[in-house]
């Protein structure tokens, strides 16, 4: 088995990167105000193509446009579009989706509220019909709102006894407080008690109507023919006389530097969030924050290297950029024995403030800019992806044509834009702790200002502060 | 678009593959399709579940663990770092009849993986400190997904009581006592009987230049050597089941009493295995299925119930499964299912219904076909487990040939009470 090393061959290096062939999206705006977006086959002589057409609707109005009060509301809501319409129960749309041997989906994020479809062409217009029946006449019946929402409180508790999820959570109240991006979309359990069936339908009837809609359908179909469906689905939609709520920009309270403990003496593991407000996708550090982002992330970027690799102290470590239609997070996570709080956290914070203090070397760029251009070229092969992809664009007002121009985007970066934005991202950064803190909770306070400790039974995710009120 | 194939009123442009065999053996199939800048490719080999050696059962499994651990070139988990590195992917699968390693990477790194996937098949290091860690981590797979999962153990008990002679009987995950039992030499042999190039095929899909990627090919595949001796084989036939085979199981993990129903079908290249495809979906995909509305949503006696066409190269199992809903008892259970079994044979399935499964089916095909990888594995397991790539392009049409009475006569033929291995799988 062992030989000389002089026998030993390296693995061939790669050649140069090779360019995506991307549909172009065309767009229009239907009479009533609803904005198209349609996009065509891909055009490669040699581009295999699917008989499957993708339509998703995009609604301007998600957890961030509901009231503290209301935290859940949103996702309650599009939880129930496919649970019960005016003429079909949740079982009837269920069966007649499989009937079609079609996808129907509907979820909230903090900006938009969004139902999704896929489905063959020679089925496409059928369900097309349904996607729009559950998209305007949703009958919420209240056995089924009552069913929803006891299981979204029954789910809660599961994603709670997660110290990651967990400190995901309090980092965002941590960041925002009580801007609309603090509270979490699933709501608490105590929002989701107070949820009725009316607050849904006002929710529904406040937010989806055409002029506050997104429509995107590409795939199978020609953008003519696109249009034509759309205008034939959607065209007699009318939008009600009440004027159009805009959800109003908002901004985030200053960040400030502090350390907020949550005492879990039942957690495994200590999770730990480092972070700060980010960026908002259309800001033009959004490429160099992306790159930044790599640059820290995966098994090879630097938090695990220097976390995992070189010090055992997790199975993993990352960063993540967060950017919505308002600036989202930027944070660095890791997940540790109660035991290791102290170092892994100072080992965070120094992998970020060394991106911060010294450009990367080109050749470090050259690999994590791959991951880049990898993970977004699997993210475009299916019809639904670049559907996905046009979606967001449209919600975060970034032209269409970021669809081709997003790769050459990222090539563009040099060492000096990323040691740029992560010198920003590592002013006034919060760290968020959840795990047992009579073992490293004294250490923390010793070497760091600003500590807050909740126990777990004082901690209430609906209030800006996090902190039950006394 | 040259040509078509159409199933239930669609149609879907065939998958154009090139298909060579090297001088050593190895089978290669291309596909060039230029949509985004990547490239899957799969390395299937001839070698699973029931290839294991007698006593050594999981051995197949433990290959597809030692193959990231290192070769003469490299180091333990290279592969990863080649592939997570540069924003690609990698994984493996073992199953009855084949062991199938894939990576999906950006194109221009295509040369770096065929030499990465030649030099595992090439320079495997089979090591004493390698076997020892991944038999502990195949153990460990063992009692995570066998033993701590509800209903874990029962498909393994259904390949164990269903088959007499055949080595399908002995699962694919492996036996601890047997793998503790195993030596290095034991591993070493294993390796050097299945693992070489005319025991394998590749398959290749996505953004590159055939002309290209044969020439990488033939540099670091080509260079492979083919062993003189033969490939031992499976030969043990299965005999025909007779007589009703019943078994009560009990077991710590279970939540809920589960029956399962075993019923012996052909190999998949068999002409009737489109039927028992259409059977499977009628029966158990989505809610508006048959086993759903019946037993789980009309009269409520399951929590939820599921068919499976488990086509192999030799001939393999049709299952039925249904989980009881609290407090029915599972003679309840079982007689719901009869009188499922019962409809199929007593009655031709209306045109709707038939339509309507004809269209779920070539739906879940079309979705398949979107991506590289998907392609990729649906071509080596045709090739491997039909010996047939091309089989994927009359598929659709096959479907749509299957009428109501070719679901009658499959149902007949072979959903028989005498043709089936029952096992109850009940709470301590």
């Amino acid at each position: 088995v062992t030989q000389p090393i002089a026998t030993l061959e390296k693995p061939p290096s790669p050649g140069a990167p090779n360019r995506a062939d991307l549909p172009n999206p065309v767009e229009r705006t239907l009479a009533n105000g609803m904005r198209v977006i349609a996009f065509p086959q891909r055009s490669a002589p040699k581009a295999y193509a699917v008989p499957l057409i993708a339509a998703q609707l995009i609604v301007r109005g998600g957890a961030s446009a509901e009231s503290e009060a209301e935290a859940g509301l949103a996702t309650l809501m599009t939880s129930l579009l496919t649970q019960g319409t005016a003429t079909k129960s949740a079982v009837e749309i269920a069966q007649a989706v499989d009937g079609l041997g079609a996808r129907l989906d509907a979820a909230s994020g903090y900006d938009a509220s969004i139902v999704s479809l896929t489905a063959l062409t020679h089925v496409f217009a059928q369900a097309f019909a349904l996607f729009d029946e559950v998209i305007r006449q949703p009958s919420f019946p209240p056995d089924e709102v009552e069913r929803v929402r006891a299981k979204a409180i029954g789910d809660l508790a599961l994603s709670y006894s997660s110290p990651s999820a967990l400190a995901r959570y309090v980092a965002q109240r941590v960041a925002f407080a009580a801007a609309p991006y603090g509270h979490p979309v699933s709501g608490t359990a105590e929002t989701l008690a107070t949820l009725d069936r009316e607050l849904v339908v006002a929710f529904h009837a406040r937010y989806f109507r055409p002029d506050n809609a997104t429509l995107i359908v590409g795939g199978d179909c020609a953008p003519d023919e696109a249009f034509a469906l759309a205008e034939r689905q959607f065209g007699g939609w009318r939008a009600p006389a009440t004027p159009l709520l805009v959800p109003a920009a908002h901004t985030a309270p200053g960040s400030q530097s502090r350390v907020v403990i949550v005492d879990k003496p039942d957690a495994g593991r200590t999770a730990i969030v480092v972070g700060r407000v980010g960026i908002a996708r259309r800001a033009a550090t959004y490429p160099a924050g992306v790159v930044a982002t790599a640059v820290l992330s995966g098994y090879s970027g630097r938090l695990n290297q220097e976390v995992r690799v070189k010090r055992g102290l997790s199975y993993g470590a990352g960063a993540q950029l967060i950017a919505r239609r308002e600036p989202g997070m930027f944070l660095a996570s890791t997940l540790v024995d109660h035991t290791k709080v102290e170092e892994a956290v100072a080992v965070v914070l120094e992998s970020l403030r060394g991106l911060a203090a010294a450009p990367p070397e080109a050749a470090e760029l050259v690999t994590r800019k791959a991951t880049i251009s990898g993970g977004f070229s699997r993210s475009i092969e299916t019809i639904d992806g670049i559907a996905g992809v046009l979606g967001e664009l449209a919600l975060y007002d970034v032209p269409l044509t970021e669809l081709g121009n997003y790769l050459p985007e990222i090539e563009a970066v040099d060492p000096a834009m990323v040691q740029r934005f992560a010198a920003a991202m590592c002013e006034d950064l919060f760290v968020v702790l959840v795990g047992d803190a009579s073992i490293f909770g004294a250490a923390i306070a010793r070497e760091y200002p600003n500590v807050t400790t909740i126990p777990l039974a004082q901690l209430d995710l609906g209030r800006p502060d996090a902190i039950k009120e006394p | 678009l040259t040509s078509t194939v159409s199933g239930a009123g669609i149609a879907v442009a065939p998958i154009d593959f090139t298909d060579r065999t090297l001088p050593n053996g190895l089978r290669v199939l291309l596909v060039e399709d230029h949509r985004v800048p990547s490239v899957a490719i799969n390395v299937g080999y001839r070698v699973g579940g029931k290839d294991d050696p007698p006593g050594r059962s999981g051995f197949a499994h433990l290959f597809e663990h030692l193959m990231f651990k290192g070769t003469k070139n490299t180091r333990p988990e290279t592969i990863d770092r080649l592939t997570e590195d540069i924003g690609g992917l990698n994984n493996a699968f073992t199953a009855d009849d084949i062991t199938n390693y894939y990576e999906v990477v950006p194109s221009n790194y295509l040369e770096t993986l065929l030499w990465a996937e030649a030099d595992r098949l090439g320079s495997l290091a089979v090591i004493e400190e390698h076997f020892q860690t991944e038999r502990d981590v195949v153990i460990g797979e063992y009692d995570q997904r066998i033993l701590a999962e509800p209903y874990g153990m029962l498909d393994e008990l259904v390949n164990r009581e269903s088959f007499v002679t055949h080595p399908y009987k002995r699962g694919v995950i492996g036996d601890p006592e047997n793998l503790r039992a195993a030596t290095l030499a034991d591993v070493v042999a294993f390796h050097r009987t299945f693992y070489r190039p005319d025991n394998a095929v590749l398959v290749v899909v996505g953004d590159f230049d055939p002309v290209q990627a044969n020439v990488w090919i033939d540099k670091y595949f080509g260079r492979v050597p083919q062993p003189a001796v033969p490939i031992p084989r499976v030969e043990a036939v299965e005999p025909p089941q007779t007589a009703e085979r019943t078994f009560t199981y009990r077991a710590a993990n279970v939540p809920l009493p589960a029956v399962e129903y075993a019923y012996h079908i052909p190999a998949w290249r068999h002409p009737d295995a489109p039927a028992l495809d259409i059977v499977e979906t009628l029966l158990g995909m989505g809610k508006s299925s048959r086993l759903y509305q019946s037993l789980v949503y009309r009269q409520r006696v399951a929590t939820a119930a599921h068919a499976s066409a488990d086509l192999r190269e030799h001939p393999g199992l049709f299952s039925l499964r249904a989980i009881a809903s609290t407090a029915t008892p599972i003679e309840r259970v079982r007689e719901a299912l009869d009188a499922e079994i019962a409809r199929l044979r007593d009655e031709l399935p209306a045109a709707d219904e038939m339509e309507r499964v004809r269209t779920q089916i070539a739906s879940s095909f079309v979705r398949s076909r979107q991506t590289y990888n998907n392609i990729a594995v649906a071509l080596v397991r045709s090739a491997v487990e039909r010996d047939d790539p091309g089989a994927l392009n009359s598929d659709l049409d096959r479907y749509r040939a299957v009428t109501g009475a070719d679901v009658q006569r499959v149902a007949r033929q072979y959903l028989t009470v005498e043709n089936r291995t029952t096992i109850e799988y009940l709470p301590l």
